[in-house]
């Protein structure tokens, strides 16, 4: 083969790799891909990611990251829908304002937050609803995201509730929307809301300044975000600017459009025939992740190994987390961390062996969760149209030597 | 897939943009491998005001039914001004060089 030749034939096979799942049969769900690699130039406040876009920003986490319960600030996942984030925000001048449906409209400023209000810590899991959407065969519609559209923190703020009270909700309230600051670049397309009703609001709902004792990295919604634990990221608003309480219930693309999977039982459809009616993705299902070793690793002979991972849920919490060695003909019980970080933290999972055998060798994890749900094989998932809520049973595969 | 062979990245610095800090952070400009052909201009004065190339060519490899979807969706949902001759070249485009060669 001539030199020129080889070059041109390489081109071809790079670009197909990147274009996902062709070769796979079509319509069985199996492993996301998981062999991408962090760009060499980093964003703002964060160390090399996966790079999707920069307009706007789409990073993702690499797995090996997820060996901890806490994933760094600087490794955290981003993923904003419109191209114009602010440009300048002054801790100073910035406030959160309330209004609609209260007896008291507010202006509330980041030291009133801080200093005027009952400081909470939750930690909670933030996970992209599309996260390993590229599992999905044919390929569902969005970013082919891998595993890493996620990440746990300690976040620090105020509960929406004790805002709501000081504002005073009048009886008629019963819809609470969400301004993000972010910006597109038409004046005519929706912005960024979210709109919760009132009874789906509990405690653990509140407005963070602070993730892992730091202020919000930029990326990530400085200078405040909307936490929801167990619920899927699609309804943290971040760069938060406006909350308005409302009587009823406004059409929005992102409520209504975007973020919805089939209202069936199995949440699952067909190319062919979508189901007609659809519900939004809300609550996170229950899901682990190897942190280590990563998909091709090599590992010693008869070394002394110890699997990591995460696992998680919406707030039911982790029972137990499963490994197996050989393709699922026998489980082994991980070990789980104290859950001292919550029920809506992830749980660090470790479990220890010693590779008896040579070539390849295949990890599995499995979580269970506290009400009894288990992860599915990623062949028994359903196909979704918008790729949305993917748990498979995680696997990596690694090299003997 | 190994994205990382795709990115040819620069780091030409674009839009500035504040956090905490009191200095200038600003997102990098990544400069996307782009498919050039037929319509490529298109794409590049309707899309491009948007969102990255990277949006695009992330989305993975799709019908032409779903690529006519995404251009719509701008039009209705997003209300990107794109008239209905610009939706087809853009369309012929994407399916062209991001297709998978099915029509639905």
């Amino acid at each position: 083969m001539e030199r020129r030749d080889f070059f041109k034939k390489a081109a071809v096979t790079a670009g197909a790799a990147a274009l996902g799942s062709s070769t796979l049969e079509a319509g069985i769900t199996h492993q996301p891909i998981d062999n991408r690699k962090p760009m060499d130039v980093a964003f703002p406040e964060k160390r090399p990611l996966i790079v999707y876009s920069d307009r706007p920003p789409l990073l993702e986490t690499p797995r090996d990251v997820f060996t901890s319960a806490l994933t760094p600030n600087d490794q955290f996942f981003v993923r904003w829908h419109m191209p114009d984030i602010p440009t300048f925000i002054d801790p100073d001048k910035f406030t959160i304002s309330v209004n609609g449906l209260v007896n008291k409209e507010l202006q509330i400023s980041l030291n009133d937050l801080k200093t005027k209000y009952e400081q909470v810590d939750v930690t909670a899991v933030l996970q992209c609803g599309g996260n390993s959407r590229s599992a999905f065969t044919p390929t569902a519609g969005g970013i082919q995201w891998g595993n890493g559209a996620m990440g746990c923190a300690r976040w620090r703020g105020v509960r929406l509730k004790d805002i709501l009270d000081k504002a005073g909700l009048k009886k008629e309230a019963e819809w609470i929307g969400f301004n993000g600051s972010e910006k597109a670049a038409y004046y005519e397309t929706p912005n960024f809301i979210r709109e919760l009703k009132l009874d789906e609001l509990d405690d653990h709902v509140i407005l963070a300044y602070e993730m892992n004792g730091e202020d919000l990295p930029y990326l990530n919604g400085y200078p405040l975000r909307l936490i929801i634990p167990g619920s899927y990221s699609d309804s943290w608003v971040k760069m938060l600017s406006n909350i308005t309480v409302t009587n009823e219930y406004k059409k929005l693309f992102f409520m209504d459009i975007a973020y919805r999977v089939p209202d069936n039982a199995t949440e699952g459809e067909t190319p062919e025939k979508k189901f007609p009616k659809t519900k939004p993705i809300t609550k996170m299902n229950v899901k682990s992740i190897i942190g280590y070793p990563v998909d091709g690793a090599t590992l010693s002979h008869k070394s002394e190994v110890v699997v990591r991972g995460v696992a998680w849920d919406d707030g039911h919490g982790i029972e137990k987390v499963m490994v197996s060695i050989d393709n699922g003909k026998t489980w082994g019980e991980a070990l789980l961390d104290s859950g001292r970080l919550g029920r809506y933290a992830y749980r660090a999972f470790r479990f220890h062996f010693k590779p008896k055998g040579y070539g390849q060798l295949k990890i599995m994890a499995k979580a269970m969760n506290k009400i009894g749900k288990e992860q599915p094989l990623a062949k028994d998932i359903p196909w979704n149209h918008g790729g949305y809520k993917y748990n498979g049973i995680d696997e990596v595969t690694v090299e003997v030597v | 897939m190994n994205t990382k062979k795709l990115f040819l990245a620069a780091a030409i610095a674009a839009s500035p943009l504040f956090a905490q800090v009191s200095a200038k952070v600003e997102v990098p400009y990544v400069a996307f491998p782009v498919k050039m052909g037929a319509g490529f201009d298109e794409v590049q004065a309707n899309c491009l005001m948007c969102h990255s190339f990277g949006y695009i060519i992330n989305q993975g490899k799709q019908s032409k039914k779903f690529w006519r979807g995404k251009v719509n969706k701008m039009i209705v949902h997003f209300k990107a001004p794109i008239n209905q001759k610009s939706a087809d070249i853009i369309t012929a485009y994407l399916f062209e060089h991001y297709g998978n060669g099915q029509e639905k």
